[in-house]
């Protein structure tokens, strides 16, 4: 095998390899341009090693931009709210159990407000849940307004000290017009200081239309990649730092309350490049 | 012809070879590469996405367009034949007394598309009970509980089981009376070889008439080789597709379906019960391909 390579073959292998990654085909394009560039420096051939460390460190570039430098601990507003958006099923209700359960092990004092009154089942989900996590879980009946009940929360935390206010919604299609009404609805009333858009570490190309849409008609401070304890690549995370430029706060890598981590460069980029 | 109002990305690629009184082979490598572009950003894998194109260019070098049968219309039926020779025909789900299992990825819609399944053999005329075997995601069993009171089945659990296989050899004692039973199971992904175990253990000892994967058209890549894990395991005998309401293509959902070999059944459209449509792989590749 010879250790110098074709350019255009190079091209064609390095796009393959991102989309296979689930970085969106655009993003793709734009990433091998960005390398092409790069390359254009180095005066003598161009080794295997040379590419893969250009494109790392093209890489890094794009998604240190993307880092968040929250410091969720260390806030400076009490109750601070953090609403959790998405479509469904991406993971939203789990994450809110993994963060409640990371600020209690702080020793803050949380609440979470079960603001899917829609689902099935999502009321007794994000209660056991707070069970779990010995946090209080705001609740009204099934199918009533979940904008009153992250405002109950929200008033449950003024009166009482709380730090965190987590509210929970139920999952929606960026599709649905009604849906994002009442989202927004949520957020008007909810005021949040944080809202995080909740993405399955799965998504394909769609990841831009999600996110778009989203930011459009909800507007968000941050991304939440879920499940990528499974063999996702996340490359939803590139696309979405180039293209929407929103920070990626946290990962979701398993079902347990313990499994969420800060997003970290140089972790995911070890993720894709040992594959 | 069968694709009258495409997608732009295709339809720049057949302004390319309009007008060239025969295809040479450079025109249809360029060809390829759009279509290969088009079924990409539409979440197809890129190993099948290769292979498809790998057939176009060997049966348009091979196979003369049929009279009268433009060049383009020509590479546009080979594509479509290709894709749809994935799908298969339109085919039914058998409507007879049977046991159903659901399977499939983290929050792909199993447990809302059981009762989408209940309420769609209920409407047929056979009753149904829907059994409650996913004993990980809290929240599972009520979940279920209360599709099923939507959707007026019958319905099987126990709280604080934790052996899947017990809960659903009671519940198919419990719910003889019903014609078809529908167990929902938890989701799981290949790596996790514990959750593999479990639901191979469950197939084995249950052994389903019908174990239907459910996929989520707004996913990726890694769609395809998930669900060859999944079929190995426990030989999936077809498929659902849902969130076919947003705007992922199903790209994914389309290889994962390449890598079972069995018909889609149904589409999810949505939350509600009654979101439920029976799959028409024309209308799902027209969708795929943006026309
Ligand atoms: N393996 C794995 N599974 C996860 C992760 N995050 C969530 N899940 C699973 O994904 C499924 C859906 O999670 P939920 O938290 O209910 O998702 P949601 O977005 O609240 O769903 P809706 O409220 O129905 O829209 C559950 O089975 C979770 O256990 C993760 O990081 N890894
Ligand atoms: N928009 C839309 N939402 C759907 C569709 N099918 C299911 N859902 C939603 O997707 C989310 C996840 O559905 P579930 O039925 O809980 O998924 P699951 O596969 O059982 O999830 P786990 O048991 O956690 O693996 C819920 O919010 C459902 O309402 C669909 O076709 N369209
Ligand atoms: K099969
Ligand atoms: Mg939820
Ligand atoms: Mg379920």
């Amino acid at each position: 095998e010879s250790l110098f390579i074709k350019r255009d073959e190079f091209d064609e292998r390095v796009q393959e390899i991102l989309i296979e990654s689930d970085v969106s085909f655009e993003s793709a394009e734009r990433i091998v341009e960005m390398l092409k560039n790069r390359e254009k420096k180095l005066s003598r051939k161009i080794s295997y090693d040379d590419i893969k460390s250009n494109l790392r460190s093209v890489l890094y570039d794009v998604l240190s931009q993307a880092k968040s430098d929250l410091d969720l601990l260390n806030v400076d507003k009490k109750p601070y709210v953090i609403l959790f958006i998405g479509i469904n099923g991406t993971g939203k209700t789990t994450t809110i159990g993994k963060i409640a359960s990371y600020l209690k092990n702080n020793n803050k004092k949380v609440v979470i407000a079960a603001g899917d009154t829609f689902r099935a089942g999502a009321i007794e989900q994000i209660s056991i849940i707070g069970e779990k996590t010995g946090t209080e879980v705001i609740k009204h009946d099934f199918g009533s307004d979940p904008a009153s009940v992250a405002y109950d929360a929200i008033e449950h935390a003024r009166a009482r000290r709380i730090d965190y206010v987590l509210i929970d919604s139920a999952g929606r299609m960026q599709t649905n017009k009604n849906l994002l009404s009442e989202m927004k609805k949520i957020k008007r009333v909810a005021r949040p200081d944080l809202t995080l858009l909740v993405l399955d570490g799965m998504i394909g190309n769609d990841a831009i239309e999600q996110a778009k849409t989203f930011m459009n008609e909800i507007n968000f401070d941050g991304v939440v990649l879920t499940k990528l304890d499974t063999d996702a690549r996340g490359g939803a995370v590139i696309s979405v730092a180039m293209e929407i430029k929103k920070p990626i706060m946290f990962v979701g890598v398993g079902q347990g309350l313990n499994d969420i981590m800060r997003f970290d460069p140089d972790w995911y980029l070890d993720k894709i490049f040992s594959s | 012809m069968v694709l009258e109002n495409l997608s732009s990305s295709l339809k720049d690629v057949f302004k390319k070879i309009s007008g060239s009184s025969y295809i040479d082979k450079e025109t249809i490598k360029e060809v390829s590469k759009d279509i290969q572009r088009a079924l990409l950003k539409a979440d197809v894998n890129v190993k099948l996405v290769i292979s498809l194109t790998n057939r176009l260019q060997e049966r348009a070098a091979t196979e003369k367009p049929p009279a009268g049968m433009s060049e383009q219309d020509f590479i546009l039926k080979i594509i479509y034949e290709e894709l749809l020779s994935i799908l298969g025909e339109e085919s039914r789900i058998e409507l007879k007394p049977q046991t159903i299992m659901l399977v499939g990825l983290y929050g792909n819609g199993k447990t809302t598309t059981a009762g989408k399944l209940a309420r769609f053999f209920i409407k047929k005329g056979l009753s149904v009970g829907l059994i409650a075997a996913d004993v990980h995601r809290p929240g599972a069993y009520e979940q279920l509980e209360q599709i099923s009171k939507q959707v007026n089945s019958l319905f099987y659990g126990e709280k604080n089981e934790k052996d899947p296989v017990k809960i659903i050899k009671n519940g198919l004692d419990r719910l003889g009376d019903a014609k078809v039973k529908i167990i929902d199971t938890s989701g799981r992904d290949s790596l996790d070889d514990e959750l593999i175990d479990e639901i191979k253990r469950i197939k084995n000892e249950i052994k389903p008439d019908e174990v239907l994967y459910v996929v989520d058209a707004t996913l990726g890549q890694q769609v395809g080789p998930q669900a060859k894990v999944l079929n190995d395991a426990v030989s999936i005998s077809g498929v659902i597709i849902t969130k076919m309401d947003g705007t992922g293509k199903g790209g994914g959902a389309l290889s994962a379906v390449a890598e079972i070999k069995s018909p889609v059944y149904f589409i999810g459209t949505g939350e509600h019960m009654e979101d439920f449509e029976v799959f028409n792989p024309r209308k799902f590749l027209s969708r795929l391909l943006g026309m």
